[in-house]
C-alpha cells in the first residue's frame, strides 16, 4: 500500500517554494496585469535557460559533496576563445564551435577533478583558484574586447525558433530552440540520479565518502565524472549564452556563481552533499529568475536586488537547516 | 644553522620566495623598485588587505571560512561615509569622524555576530553562510548608496589612509597593532587555544567542555571587526564609500592565508606565517606594477600560486603522515 501523505507533501520544501512563487506571481500580476500572459512564460524561459544548465551542473557537484565556483570562468573561456579563434581564422562551423567549447570545459573539468579527488584540495578553494587562473589566462592571452560579430552560421542559430506567439497587442514572442537543451539535460540528469548505479554513487559519495568507498564505489572515478560533466556542460551553456546574446563578451558571466548556488540551495539541495533533486533545482531557478527580473515590476528599485536574493537564501537555508536540526533532536528520544 | 632550525618549513619557504622576488627585482629594475617612493607606496597598500586577511585566518583556524569579509568591509565603509556626509560632509568635525568609525566597527561586529549565529546555532556550513553574507552585506551597502559611491568625506577621515607621520603612513602602525593583538589573542589567551581546539576537532572540543557556539560567534565577530577596519582604511583611501570596492580581496586573502601555512581544514596556522605572506604578496604586486605587467595577469598568477601552495601543503602533509607510520 502506497498512500500519499498529503500533510507531508503540502509542507515539504518544494511546496514552500511553489507557495512563494505563487504569491510572488500574484503580487506582480496585481501591479502589472501584463504579467499574466503567455509571453511571460517565453521571456522567463529565455531568461532562465542558461541559468538552469549551470544550476543542474552545480546541483550534481553539490550532491557529490563538492562545490564548483569555476563554471562562470569556464563558460566565459568557452564562449570567447572559440569565437575569437574562428573569426580570426575565418572558419564558420556551428559544430566546431560547440565541440571547441566542450573541449575547453573538459580540460578545466579534468584539472578540477585532479586537484579535488587526487590531491585532496578542498573543492571551494581549488575551484576558486582554477576560476581565477582560467579568467586570468583568458583575459591575458585572448584580450578583453567584446566581439560583436560572431560567425554567421553560429549566429544564425539564435534565429531558430520552435514556437511563435503573438499577444493581443500584436507583439510577437518567440521561443528559441535552445530551450530543448535544459529540458533534455533535466530529464537525463533526473533519470541518471534516480535510476542508475552512477547516480546512486554520486549520492553515496556526497553522503559519506568513506562509507561509499567501503561499499565499493570508486570515489575518484565518480568525482572525475562529476567535475568533467560540470565543466563540459558549463562550456556548452556558455556557447549557448553567446549565441543568445549574439556577441562574445569575456566578462559578462563572471560573478554569476552566487545566483546559481543560491538557486540550487533554495531548491532544497543540501550544501553538505547527499541530498537534492532536479525538480527542486528547477523551482529554485524559477524563483531566483522571478526575483531578478520582476522586482522592478513590484516597484522595488534594482539596487535592492542583491540584498533580496541574499535574504531569500539565508531564510531558505535557515528553514532547511532548522528542520534538519529538529529531526536530529527527535531521533535521540 | 641553529637560527634556521627555529623557523618551521613554511616560514623558510616564504623567506625563500622573498629572496627570489627581491633578487629578481634587483636585476630587472632596481632603480624603480628600491626607490623611496615605491617602498612608501607599499606601506600604504598592504595594511588594507592585511587587516582583513587576519579575519580570514582566524575563521580558517577555527575550521571555517569567511567569504563575507569584503562585503563587511564595504558595508562599514559605506555606513561611515553616510554618517559623515549627513553630519556636515567635508566640514564634518572630529566628533562626526569618531562616531562614523565607531559605527563602522559596530557594523562589522553585528555582521560577524550574525554569521557566527547562523554557523554555530542554526548549523549552516560556514562557506554558505558567509557566501550569503557577502551577498547580503553588499546588497545592504548598495541599498544605502543606491549604486554610486558616497563622496565628500572630511579631510580628517581621508588622511587616515593617506596621511603620514614623519614619513611613515598612519596605516602601518594600525596594521602593526592589529597583528600584535591577533598574535597575543591566539597565543596567550584561553580563547585562542579554544579556537585551535575547535578547528582541529569540533566534536572533541565540545566533549571537553568548550562552548563551541560561544567560540564560533566570538571568532566571526572578531573577523567582522577586522573586516570593518579594512573597510575604514579603504573608504578613507578612495575618499568615498561604495558597495563594490576591492572585490579581488576575497581570493587574495584566501591565497595569503593558505600561503601563510594555515591549514584549510582548520586547527593549524601562525600569525608570523600569515604576516610574512601578506608582505610577500605586496612585494609581488609592486613588482608587477613596476615592470608594467598588465593587471589582468595578476589573477592568473594569484590563482596559480594558490593552487601550487595548496599542492605543496598537501603533499608535504601526506609525506609527514607516512613518515610517522
Amino acid at each position: 500500500m502506497k498512500s500519499i501523505k498529503w500533510k507531508e507533501v503540502l509542507t515539504s520544501n518544494q511546496m514552500f517554494i511553489i507557495y512563494i512563487i505563487a504569491i510572488l506571481s500574484l503580487a506582480i500580476g496585481m501591479k502589472n496585469s501584463a504579467f499574466f500572459d503567455f509571453s511571460t512564460v517565453i521571456t522567463l524561459s529565455r531568461a532562465l535557460l542558461v541559468t538552469l544548465c549551470f544550476a543542474i551542473c552545480e546541483m550534481v557537484v553539490i550532491i557529490s559533496g563538492g562545490i564548483d565556483v569555476s563554471f562562470p570562468a569556464v563558460a566565459c573561456a568557452a564562449l570567447y576563445i572559440p569565437v575569437k579563434v574562428m573569426t580570426d581564422a575565418e572558419i564558420d562551423n556551428v559544430f566546431l564551435a560547440f565541440l571547441f567549447a566542450a573541449v575547453i570545459g573538459l580540460v578545466v573539468g579534468i584539472v578540477n577533478a585532479i586537484l579535488i579527488s587526487i590531491l585532496k584540495i578542498p573543492p571551494l578553494i581549488a575551484t576558486l583558484g582554477v576560476s581565477s587562473m582560467t579568467s586570468g589566462a583568458l583575459l591575458t592571452f585572448f584580450g578583453t574586447r567584446e566581439i560583436s560579430r560572431i560567425p554567421e552560421s553560429v549566429s544564425a542559430l539564435s534565429k531558430v525558433f520552435i514556437l511563435n506567439y503573438t499577444n493581443a497587442s500584436g507583439a510577437t514572442y518567440s521561443l528559441t530552440v535552445f530551450i530543448l537543451v535544459p529540458i533534455i539535460l533535466c530529464i537525463a540528469v533526473h533519470l541518471i540520479l534516480r535510476y542508475t548505479m552512477l547516480g546512486r554513487g554520486i549520492f553515496a559519495i556526497g553522503g559519506d565518502q568513506n562509507a561509499a568507498r567501503i561499499a565499493g564505489f570508486n570515489v575518484i572515478r565518480l568525482q572525475f565524472i562529476v567535475y568533467i560533466f560540470s565543466g563540459v556542460m558549463a562550456g556548452i551553456a556558455g556557447m549557448i549564452y553567446c549565441i543568445l546574446c549574439d556577441s562574445a563578451n569575456p566578462l559578462n558571466l563572471m560573478g554569476s556563481e552566487m545566483m546559481i548556488i543560491a538557486a540550487v540551495v533554495v531548491g532544497g539541495t543540501r550544501i553538505t552533499g547527499g541530498h537534492g533533486s532536479v525538480s527542486g533545482t528547477i523551482l529554485g531557478v524559477i524563483l531566483i529568475a522571478l526575483i531578478q527580473n520582476n522586482l522592478i515590476m513590484l516597484g522595488v528599485p534594482t539596487y535592492w536586488q542583491t540584498f533580496v536574493v541574499g535574504a531569500v537564501i539565508v531564510i531558505g537555508t535557515s528553514i532547511t537547516s532548522l528542520k534538519a536540526k529538529a529531526v536530529e533532536q527527535n531521533q535521540k528520544v | 644553522m641553529k637560527i634556521l632550525k627555529k623557523f618551521d618549513h613554511n616560514t623558510l619557504s616564504l623567506l625563500g620566495m622573498y629572496v627570489v622576488v627581491l633578487v629578481a627585482m634587483l636585476i630587472l629594475n632596481p632603480s624603480g623598485y628600491y626607490s623611496a617612493l615605491n617602498i612608501r607606496s607599499m606601506f600604504y597598500l598592504f595594511p588594507e588587505y592585511g587587516v582583513l586577511t587576519f579575519g580570514m585566518m582566524l575563521c580558517m583556524i577555527s575550521g571555517g571560512i569567511d567569504l563575507s569579509l569584503v562585503g563587511i568591509a564595504n558595508l562599514s565603509g559605506v555606513v561611515a561615509a553616510y554618517i559623515m556626509v549627513h553630519m556636515g560632509g567635508t566640514e564634518a568635525g572630529a566628533g562626526a569622524i569618531i562616531l562614523a568609525i565607531v559605527a563602522a566597527l559596530l557594523v562589522g561586529a553585528v555582521c560577524g555576530c550574525f554569521n557566527g549565529f547562523l554557523i554555530g546555532y542554526v548549523k549552516i556550513p560556514p562557506m554558505l553562510v558567509t557566501l550569503c553574507g557577502l551577498q547580503l552585506y553588499t546588497g545592504l551597502a548598495m541599498v544605502i548608496t543606491t549604486g554610486p559611491g558616497i563622496t565628500g568625506l572630511p579631510q580628517g577621515y581621508i588622511s587616515i589612509a593617506n596621511g603620514t607621520f614623519a614619513g611613515m603612513p598612519y596605516t602601518f602602525p594600525i596594521f602593526a597593532i592589529v597583528t600584535l593583538v591577533v598574535a597575543f589573542v591566539l597565543k596567550s589567551t584561553t580563547y585562542g587555544q579554544k579556537v585551535y581546539f575547535l578547528g582541529s576537532n569540533a566534536e572533541a572540543s565540545r566533549y571537553s567542555g568548550i562552548n563551541n557556539l560561544k567560540v564560533i560567534i566570538t571568532t566571526y565577530l572578531i573577523s567582522g571587526v577586522l573586516g570593518s577596519i579594512s573597510g575604514i582604511l579603504s573608504s578613507s583611501h578612495y575618499g568615498s564609500g561604495k558597495s563594490n570596492y576591492n572585490t579581488s580581496y576575497t581570493l587574495l586573502s584566501l591565497l595569503i592565508v593558505v600561503l601563510g601555512g594555515v591549514h584549510p581544514d582548520g586547527g593549524k596556522g601562525k600569525v608570523i606565517g600569515v604576516t610574512l605572506a601578506i608582505v610577500l604578496l605586496q612585494l609581488i604586486s609592486s613588482a608587477f606594477s613596476i615592470l608594467r605587467i598588465d593587471t589582468v595577469i595578476t589573477d592568473l598568477v594569484y590563482g596559480a600560486i594558490l593552487i601550487i601552495a595548496l599542492i605543496i601543503t598537501n603533499v608535504s602533509a601526506s609525506r609527514a603522515a607516512k613518515a610517522k607510520k
